[in-house]
């Protein structure tokens, strides 16, 4: 019995060393691997949102077919998670990084910090307060977008009649930029009366109550303006469900929701931002610059917007649209 | 658990002797909800009409639904915080079951169920949710607050995996499935009132009997005062906790169904922070935190003071930020009252004894 214990015990050390010898090979290897296939880490706020996660696939779709490992990771918006992943990057020994950034201010020190580490970073979809830390800022152009998306809402409502805005998430620099550029225009038709404007974070369950609550009080309004395509389709559901479902719905960001909403016929405009092709940019010039030491652009780069109505719909794509 | 000698530990609370005092203090929630309805109706002509009201408590149900389950939770003097994932989660379920249905892969076969079976199976994940969090409580011995929190986490990235993160939009189904009319739920209503404020009055008024009439509800009302007593006097503990947490999740979920219908989209995010507005109901109910104590109406009054605070500010077009000041002072001066008026009868059975 004592003997057959022993030879068991025997087997188990020789099964042992099998894996441990294999982890030992892995361990040494492991360098040669990495540096075959340079990393690229992909540091998004949520891929919840269809947006981010358009941006998150093109620019990891773009890095494989440039031949780079990739590593998406999730911030949610938390300046101190994102921190943590940045370590993770450096400890990874990231080539370089694709930031969708948690806080214009509360993301420098994440950025400055893989600048030291060696690895450069390239900013897409929102800036940060600080010049010369990253290596690019793709931004699209929010000021034009919403110009844009306001002339659209002006051309709907035939220059005059009651409105409402709805406002995105008051901390966040893009509601307050879209909202600039909506009410830079919209002002100047006198005929054109904001009769509400609120914020709903965003959020399409939040857009859904207040429009509801909004037309108790405005119930002849022609028109509703979004700070996003979230807040639309809520409000839109809203407006449907009170038998108003011909009220002028403009959204921004250019989502499939809403394109699908537009070829339906009810939300009759977005404003696209072109979130593919700046998450590509983006790791174009990484990869530029990973082999010449040169990104070959200027560090700030803003790209314009384009308009989605039921006249280009049908060329439309997951956050892209073909002329 | 330590309870107080004054802490009344019997369910329907039979106060001898009521002063006046202690029953303003009672009827706190009502006056503080007459006051705000009375200053939205000055303040705003769009307010106090029979459309806004209506609006006002639809809104109010999705809030107070998820509050009855949580006012049960609560008198067991146990706290859910999985509440607003499960209103992710169901939502997901049903938009899942409507655009795509449920594929059984040994099978071959794509399942379209009609809209009453998604109702019933989303709900009954809703249970499962409560159960898994009961089993994770009771058998498991894991703190409420903590064992919630972890399903927090669990069902919402359920929710996010079941579409990998996109919403399911256009729920009208489709006829050649029969599956349509999801929409109705959210958007139609029966007598001139909405389907929505009927699913509420059903869902308090069930709940309402069963904390205070049943046997069911006793123990409910034993376990919370004090949990070893109700032991030793023969109550199956494990079981009534076990309940209560299934009751929740099922509550939950008729609130994510109903987000669902009325957006005509199922959203993975949906319900996010839900549960901190149904605790915020519960308490300004006067639903004590330690167990115990509270009734099912007055959850519904606290979510209905909470609706009427969000429709007012809105209407008043008040700032956002401010909107959050003035939610939580309310709360706070709740919970203050509150501690008042335990004081208060404190002192009372004191001068009487």
């Amino acid at each position: 019995m004592a003997k057959h214990t022993l030879s068991t015990r025997k087997l188990f050390l020789r099964l042992l060393t099998v894996p441990a010898l294999l982890l030992a090979a892995g361990i040494m290897l492991q360098p040669a691997l990495a540096q075959q296939k340079k990393l690229i880490a992909i540091v998004v706020p949520s891929p919840e949102n269809p947006f981010f996660k358009a941006l998150a696939d093109a620019a990891e779709a773009k890095a494989k077919s440039l031949g780079y490992e990739t590593l998406v990771l999730v911030h949610n918006d938390d300046p101190v998670k994102q921190d943590q992943l940045f370590d993770t990057a450096i400890a990874r020994k990231a080539a370089a990084i694709i930031l969708d950034n948690a806080g214009a201010d509360a993301s420098i020190a994440a950025v400055t910090k893989a600048k030291t580490a060696g690895i450069p970073s390239f900013l897409v979809d929102r800036e940060i307060n600080a010049t010369g830390v990253a290596m690019a800022q793709l931004v699209s152009n929010n000021y034009q977008g919403a110009t844009l998306g306001a002339e659209e809402f002006v051309r709907l409502m035939g220059e005059e009649g009651d409105y409402v805005e709805l406002i995105g998430k008051e901390t966040d620099t893009n509601a307050g930029i879209r909202s600039k550029g909506y009410n830079d225009t919209l002002s100047q038709y006198p005929k054109l009366k904001k009769v509400a404007a609120q914020s709903a974070n965003w959020n399409q369950a939040e857009a859904f109550q207040k429009t509801q609550t909004i037309i108790q009080q405005f119930p002849n309004i022609k028109g509703l303006i979004s700070g996003n395509d979230t807040m639309a389709l809520g409000a839109y559901a809203a407006l449907k469900a009170a038998g108003k479902g011909n009220v002028i719905v403009v959204g921004f960001d250019g989502s499939p929701d809403v394109a699908e909403s537009i070829k339906a016929g009810e939300i009759r405009a977005t404003v696209l931002q072109p979130v593919v092709r700046l998450s590509e940019l983006a790791v174009e010039q990484a990869d530029q610059y990973l082999k010449t030491g040169k990104t070959g652009s200027e560090e700030k780069q803003t790209i314009d917007c384009v308009l989605v109505n039921p006249d280009n719909v049908k060329g439309y794509a997951a956050f892209s649209v073909k002329e | 658990m330590h309870i107080p000698a004054a802490a009344p530990v019997s369910a329907p609370v039979k106060p001898s002797g009521l002063s006046l005092g202690v029953l303003l203090f009672r009827l706190r929630a009502l006056i503080a909800l007459c006051v705000l309805t009375g200053i939205f109706s000055v303040l705003s002509p769009s307010f106090f009409t029979q459309q806004n009201l209506i609006i006002l408590v639809g809104q109010t149900a999705i809030n107070a639904i998820m509050a009855v389950g949580m006012t049960f939770v609560i008198l067991t003097g146990g706290i859910d915080l999985s509440v607003g994932s499960t209103v992710g989660l169901a939502a997901m379920a049903s938009g899942l079951l409507i655009n795509r249905g449920l594929p059984l892969p040994p099978l071959g076969v794509i399942v379209y169920f009609n809209v009453p079976v998604i109702i019933t199976l989303s709900l009954a994940l809703g249970l499962l949710v409560g159960a898994f969090n009961g089993l994770l409580i009771t058998r498991f011995n894991v703190a409420p607050f903590i064992a919630t929190l972890g399903t927090l986490y669990v069902a919402r990235g359920t929710a996010q995996l079941s579409n990998n993160g996109a919403t399911f939009p256009n729920l009208v189904g489709t006829r050649e499935l029969g599956n349509t009319g999801f929409p109705i739920l959210g958007a139609g209503s029966v007598l001139g009132i909405p389907i929505v404020i009927w699913i509420m009055v059903l869902f308090a008024a069930v709940a309402a009997f069963v904390a205070g009439k049943t046997p069911f509800g006793r123990q409910v009302y034993a376990v919370g005062g004090n949990e070893r007593a109700a032991e030793l006097s023969g109550i199956y503990v494990t079981r009534i906790k076990m309940t209560v947490y299934m009751i929740c999740g099922l509550c939950a979920a008729m609130t994510g169904l109903i987000t669902a219908s009325q957006l005509v989209a199922a959203h993975p995010g949906v319900g996010e922070s839900y549960e901190l507005n149904a605790i915020a109901a519960v308490v300004l109910g006067g639903t004590s935190l330690a167990g115990g104590r509270g009734t099912i109406w007055g959850t519904i009054i606290g979510a209905l003071v909470i609706g009427v605070l969000t429709n007012g500010l809105v209407l008043l077009g008040v700032q956002e930020f401010w909107k959050k000041v003035i939610t939580g002072l309310v709360i706070i001066l709740a919970v203050v009252l509150d501690q008042l008026q335990e004081r208060l009868q404190q002192r009372l059975a004191l001068r009487r004894a």
